[in-house]
């Protein structure tokens, strides 16, 4: 069966790779979407840009379904990776990561503080199921405080980096990021506007992206696998930055933008470099 | 030709920048840190990048993405960085990315002594990462000039099996000064036995078939080819698949593209008085081997009936030489015997093999010689009280 729906997929995606293999009800299709949204917004070909995915939902769902390069990493790597791959490629080839909460904030929260460090032209969409729902739902760094999942049975009590005023936002922004934003999945075209601002951004950016999954994290929490359930929940839960109400997880909206406003790796590193070639020196 | 007394990392500097090398991503460790340093010196004079990671599972995983967009590339590290590779090696054997990785030996476990050889990662050099269905490919030398040849041809094998060639030494190799001679053309390259392969990019839409064939230009991405990798078992295409048949078909490849192609590799080996037959063949690789061979020489000349068969292609393990029913002994650099225990496998039935370890420091000749003449004599071979039989 074909299921070339649109232009948008036809134009981008893998016809291989349609349907999706997520959950039925699965949120990251929304974010997906955003992102290849934004790419035809701004006019780019399939050649024009290398999508990276990594493990988990987000990182398995995504692969392969861009009809360009790509590759899927390992748990946690895919900054280091493209680091590598961003010195290799010229700097016109766009490098694009869909990865998951666990994967960026857990065990790849290193590699992502040194890829915002070195400011490293990417764009690291993370799609924030709140906690490791491809091993069916335990809690993550980003997962709401009091939330039950499988591994929280009692709700979820450690600290976080979204509690008591963190964000995880934050830590990256004093790394170095030089975009950083957060979206939930139903924003739509305004998150749209906002991935395409990251794009521009010759920088690392990051946009932050809850979705809703049905199957392990809000049949645990709101104990329905029904979609609507969920979306309502995530919905109820963010507000536009500036307008946060006392039950906001979620302030959307850009929340730091100084884009092109420090050198960009692939570019210092190898002006650095033939500066040193044909002088010797720095 | 060029003539330098300098270490072995300034040699395998020299020898990766000839292979082509224009990418090495790094971690401090001794004894691999002067490796990393001589990069950062030599690698942008050539137009290279130098960049040092975060940690040694970043700069193995830099490394695999500047491969994947097309550099020859290669890092280093000693064993408590070795371990950290795990994670990307096991990426970089299921992708087949064609890259370096260099292991100096100290002593260990954990940290142990860190300015001190040692060869504990016999094992792990072949088992380098988890879940298995793969073979490895590892070259072990014993001197800076052979390091500066052992690495380039690593960066040869790599480009043809398209895969990551693992060069193992140890603390004296990496850190000691010797005599070294640089070639300075490709005349004097090739004069020097020294080959090159340079990097191709497959075309698609079979990434990754499922065969046992050399010479299929690997995976870089970036050219609008359609190339997809991952770390899940692959479809020909690279797409992801949940199979054991396409699984069975890819480890097929993964083991097979290396195991029926020895004869690329497998002259990496040297023989001293092997001729005749001897009647004790002292088996080792790496800096150890450098004390065996003297001991050999001087063992002969007090009329012993001792050969010397110094292993440089360790991984796959070379079988062949061990056919004859003889006394072996295998000679290492750790306390708990792991070199013999392959010996042990692939030497003839009731053959029998001994085992003679230190850790830390060489043998002397002399310790060895007398180990020789008891082997000979059947007596049995003790070291202030530790049991060498029982490893």
């Amino acid at each position: 069966m074909d299921y070339r729906s649109s232009e948008i997929t036809s134009t981008y995606l893998r016809s291989r790779k349609i349907p999706s293999t997520a959950c039925s009800g699965c949120g990251l299709g929304m974010n997906h979407k955003i992102v290849v949204q934004a790419i035809k917004e701004l006019g780019l070909d399939v050649a024009d840009v290398v999508w990276g995915t990594s493990i988990g939902c987000a990182g398995r769902q995504t692969f392969a379904t861009w009809k360009g390069d790509g590759f899927a990493g390992t748990h946690g790597r895919a900054y280091a990776i493209a680091r590598g791959l961003r010195i290799a490629l010229p700097p016109e080839k766009r490098i694009i990561l869909t990865v998951g909460d666990g994967d960026a904030f857990g065990i790849g929260l290193m590699h992502l503080i040194h890829a915002a460090r070195s400011n490293a032209d990417m764009t690291v969409v993370v799609n924030d199921n709140l906690g490791y729902q491809s091993t069916g739902g335990q809690y993550g760094w980003t997962t709401p405080q009091g939330s039950r999942t499988d591994s929280s049975p009692y709700g979820m009590f450690e600290h976080n980096l979204m509690s008591e005023g963190m964000d995880v936002l934050e830590i990256l922004k004093g790394a170095g990021a030089t975009f950083l934003a957060r979206h939930v999945a139903m924003d739509g075209a305004w998150a749209v506007e906002t991935v395409k601002k990251a794009m521009l951004n010759k920088g690392f950016s990051l946009i932050h992206m809850p979705y809703p999954c049905p199957t392990n994290f809000a049949s645990r929490e709101l104990g329905s696998r029904n979609q609507v359930n969920i979306y309502r929940w995530i919905k109820a839960h963010a507000a536009p930055l500036g307008q946060e109400k006392e039950d906001t997880f979620w302030a959307c909206g850009i929340w730091h933008d100084a884009s092109n406003s420090r050198p960009e790796f692939h570019e210092y590193v190898h002006e650095t470099v033939e500066r040193i070639r044909r002088t010797g020196a720095l | 030709m060029k003539r330098f007394l300098e270490t072995g990392n300034f040699a395998i500097t020299e020898g990766a920048i000839l292979a082509g090398c224009r990418f090495f991503s790094g971690y401090p460790i001794t004894p691999a840190t002067e490796l990393a340093e001589a990069m950062s010196l030599r690698l942008p004079q050539v137009g290279g990048v130098y960049l040092q990671a975060e940690d040694e599972c970043a700069a193995l995983h830099m490394c695999i993405g500047a491969s994947l967009g097309g550099y020859k590339v290669m890092t280093a590290t000693s064993g408590p960085g070795y371990i950290l590779y795990a994670d990307p090696l096991g990426w970089a054997l299921g992708c087949e990315t064609p890259l370096v990785v260099l292991n100096s030996g100290r002593v260990g476990p954990v940290s142990g002594i860190t300015g001190a050889p040692g060869q504990g990662e016999f094992y792990l050099m072949r088992y380098p990462t988890q879940g298995g269905n793969f073979e490895t490919i590892c070259l072990a030398p014993n001197s800076a000039q052979e390091c500066m040849a052992m690495v380039v041809e690593a960066f040869y094998l790599s480009e043809r099996f398209r895969m990551p060639v693992l060069v193992l030494a140890d603390q004296l190799i990496t850190d000691g000064f010797e005599d070294i001679s640089v070639p300075e053309n490709e005349g004097e390259m090739k004069e020097m036995g020294f080959r090159v392969w340079p990097r191709k990019v497959c075309q698609g839409p079979e990434f990754y078939p499922y065969t046992d064939a050399l010479d299929i230009p690997p995976v870089v991405l970036g050219h609008n080819t359609g190339a997809v990798c991952s770390d899940w078992t692959p479809t020909v295409e690279g797409y992801d698949i949940e199979e054991v048949d396409a699984h069975h078909k890819h480890a097929y490849r993964l083991i097979y593209k290396v195991r029926n192609h020895r004869d690329l590799f497998n002259q990496h080996y040297e023989k001293k008085f092997m001729d005749d037959d001897p009647d004790l063949v002292v088996v080792s690789y790496g800096s150890p081997s450098r004390v065996v061979n003297t001991a050999v020489i001087k063992a002969r000349q007090q009329g012993l009936k001792v050969g010397a068969l110094r292993l440089i292609n360790i991984w796959p393990f070379p079988d062949e030489h061990f056919n004859r029913k003889t006394k072996y002994l295998a000679v290492e650099l750790n306390w708990d015997g792991e070199l013999v225990r392959e010996v042990q496998r692939a030497a003839p039935k009731d053959s029998e093999v001994h085992f003679l370890g230190t850790c830390g420091d060489l043998p002397s000749t002399p310790d060895l010689i007398e180990t020789f003449e008891k082997l000979l004599k059947n007596e049995p071979i003790t070291r202030k009280g530790w049991v060498l039989e029982a490893w």
